[in-house]
């Protein structure tokens, strides 16, 4: 287990003045990164808050070779650059390894990049894909993704007397990855950076395909102020919304068990974007939301003892 | 006089989408056109119609060939990289000769550019985009005003060629507000009936559309010899623009969107200084305005072409006046804009 201490020491591979907003969550990822392995790294990034926050020409926060393309294919580009480097190595043009870290928001990865994810855990490219789920293509203003919960309002899912913002449940993408049957697939947090760097650090270092869905709330988006995206996050865990766990060759491992699970709402009604949710009205929404939390909970922990 | 509104050119689009009948949306987020999906998302719903937000612009597009095909109203938009997305749904939907409207808010490219306003999409929109001989009508309004009415005729465009329809718009369109009359929506005629939608065949032939045309080596040929003829009297029949102080011009500055309304500030400046300067602002791109250009070639000295590009639509002047006149040129691309002042100088330059 690393000791934050002794990571805090090590070169980051984000520096400061990037232009995330004020409170997001996200760099405690990208700060992570070199610090928890002694490879070298690639970092890959689809188009999202991460990517144009942190590149806005002339200037870059990356301190690691770092490289961008479109937004949906962020994937087919880094398993190019892992190819290459396995090509290299073969051909006896490098004889040290690099690791490929690639990642994507909730847009870019749970909708329009799927497709190319999926297809590089398929073929096994020896990738790292973190994606940081903050609930909705943030980027542009809000706008309902793949990923955004039921009840919220985005800008494309908005709230009115008839319907009560998103009308969909999320899709559970870390559970499609798990059916990828690769080496590593895990589901972590901002507020607890222990586990998130046990994660990062075993999903670089895997050998083969790994995934990492990291729960990163968006001030803006989530309509919380800017000194609550860590407290949001562990409410997030502390409600079973977004459990942390991990699967390790179809093994599961549920990596932190709430001593008390809380209700839902404790989680929905710190956020602005669940705001409407409170009037009864809409009670059987938030009734509907719980039910899926509870259900995903309870698959998690069969799972677990199944492959004890 | 109509009802004034005062919106952003992206709501304004929506607003005459909805006028014109339009009842079926997708999109999916890019900017500068989130605001089309996004005032879309409550403004369809309440007009009894279907907004979806897909999951990606290949998803969009192809859900304007269902929904048209299905016979209703539709329209799609995004902005350049996404556009280039969508750009083999359109040959499908330009091949299958299905009626709907694109928009596109044209950023600054080539690659994921920047969001300023740019014309970099010139080439892309007027000369087919995707793979396969195939014409889309282009529509470039200049002000909110027409984006609200063009807006209007691109869904009548649509259904009277059964051809798809591009409004290319650019991000200063697209984020401005200015107040626009709520004209009413007349159809420019009696719209033919839709006889090839595919509604469920109870009482009649089943109908077939499809883009793949495997049944002799001659089908596909026949096909485009049918799309050939039908471009052709697009082209006799369809053409706008705007003609400003060109009677004793000796200059005539040609742009068309943004860049003409800059245009047409910088060409008032240059009378103010006697300067024999008009202004021919294209409305339509496809089919190019060439008899307009022809005339006034014959009696002027110059073109000086402005566009927010490097170098596109020059061509499409060069080739309508025949490269009788001398052409000049004030452009960039990568999201540059002139102000009246640059022109104006431009102008005096070549003059």
């Amino acid at each position: 287990m690393p000791n934050l201490q002794e990571m805090a020491k090590k070169d980051s591979a984000f520096s400061s003045g990037h232009r995330m907003c004020a409170g997001c969550p996200v760099p405690i990822f990208t700060k992570m990164l070199t610090r928890v392995t002694d490879f070298d790294i690639v970092v890959g990034s689809a188009t999202g808050c991460l990517e144009v926050a942190s590149s806005i020409f002339p200037y870059s926060a990356w301190k690691v070779p770092w490289i961008h393309t479109a937004f949906e294919n962020v994937s087919a580009m880094m398993s190019g650059v892992e190819a290459l480097d396995k090509v290299n190595r073969k051909k006896n043009k490098s004889d040290k390894k690099i690791k490929c870290i690639a990642t994507g928001g909730d847009g870019g990865t749970y909708d329009i990049g799927i497709q190319s994810l999926s297809a590089a855990m398929e073929r096994g490219h020896d990738l790292l894909y973190i994606c940081y789920d903050n609930g909705a293509y943030m980027n542009t203003g809000i706008q309902r993704s793949g990923a955004t919960p039921l009840g919220a309002a985005t800008t494309t899912s908005p709230v009115g007397s008839v319907i009560a913002g998103k009308q969909q449940q999320r899709k559970d993408l870390t559970r499609i990855m798990i059916a990828h049957h690769i080496p590593y697939v895990a589901q972590a947090s901002i507020h607890n950076p222990i586990d998130l760097s046990n994660k990062i650090k075993k999903g670089i270092e895997i050998d083969g395909p790994a995934f990492i869905n990291i729960l990163c709330p968006c001030i803006p988006g989530w309509r919380i102020a800017p000194n609550m995206a860590v407290e949001s996050a562990r409410l997030g865990v502390d409600t079973c919304f977004w459990p942390l766990y991990e699967v390790e060759d179809q093994k599961f491992k549920i990596n932190y068990t709430p001593k008390e699970k809380l209700p839902v709402t404790d989680w929905l009604f710190t956020q602005g974007r669940f705001r409407h949710l409170k009037d009864d009205k809409w009670s059987h929404l938030v009734e509907d939301f719980q039910t899926r939390v509870d259900e995903q909970w309870d698959w998690l922990l069969a799972c677990q003892t199944k492959t004890e | 006089m109509a009802e004034k509104i005062l919106l952003k050119g992206n709501e304004v689009m929506v607003e005459a989408a909805l006028a014109a009948g339009c009842r079926f949306f997708a999109g999916y987020p890019i900017t500068p056109q989130n605001e089309v999906p996004e005032y879309m998302s409550y403004r369809m719903p309440e007009s009894g119609g279907v907004f979806i937000q897909a999951e990606s612009e290949i998803a969009a597009i192809n859900m304007m060939f269902g929904a048209s095909a299905a016979g209703v109203r539709c329209m799609t938009s995004s902005s350049s990289p996404g556009i280039s997305l969508k750009q083999e749904g359109i040959s499908y939907i330009a091949a299958g000769e299905l009626p709907c409207v694109i928009a596109n808010i044209q950023r600054g490219g080539p690659g994921l550019g920047n969001i300023r306003a740019a014309q970099g999409d010139y080439f892309q929109a007027v000369k087919g985009g995707g793979h396969g001989d195939y014409r889309l009508i282009v529509i470039a309004p200049g002000t909110c005003q027409e984006m609200y009415d063009l807006t209007m005729k691109a869904f009548d465009y649509a259904d009277l060629y059964r051809n798809p329809v591009l409004i290319l718009g650019d991000g200063i369109l697209g984020q401005m507000a200015e107040p626009v009359e709520r004209n009413e929506y007349v159809p420019l005629c009696e719209m033919p009936e839709k006889d090839y939608v595919l509604d469920g065949c109870k009482g009649r032939e089943p109908r077939v559309i499809k883009t793949l045309k495997l049944e002799s080596n001659q089908a596909l040929i026949d096909h485009n010899i049918h799309l050939q003829a039908k471009y052709a009297k697009i082209e006799e029949e369809l053409c706008l623009l705007e003609e400003y102080r060109t009677d004793d011009a000796e200059v005539v500055v040609t742009a068309y969107g943004i860049a003409g309304r800059i245009a047409k500030g910088a060409v008032n400046m240059a009378r103010d200084k006697g300067l024999k300067v008009g202004l021919l602002r294209p409305m339509t791109l496809w089919p190019f305005p060439e008899a307009a250009f022809e005339r006034l070639a014959d009696k002027v000295r110059k073109f000086l072409v402005v566009e927010m590009s490097c170098g596109q639509y020059i061509e499409d002047v060069r080739l309508a006046t025949k490269c009788s006149k001398v052409v000049e040129f004030l452009g960039m691309g990568g999201g540059w804009y002139p102000t009246p002042e640059n022109i104006l100088e431009k102008i005096e330059a070549v003059y």
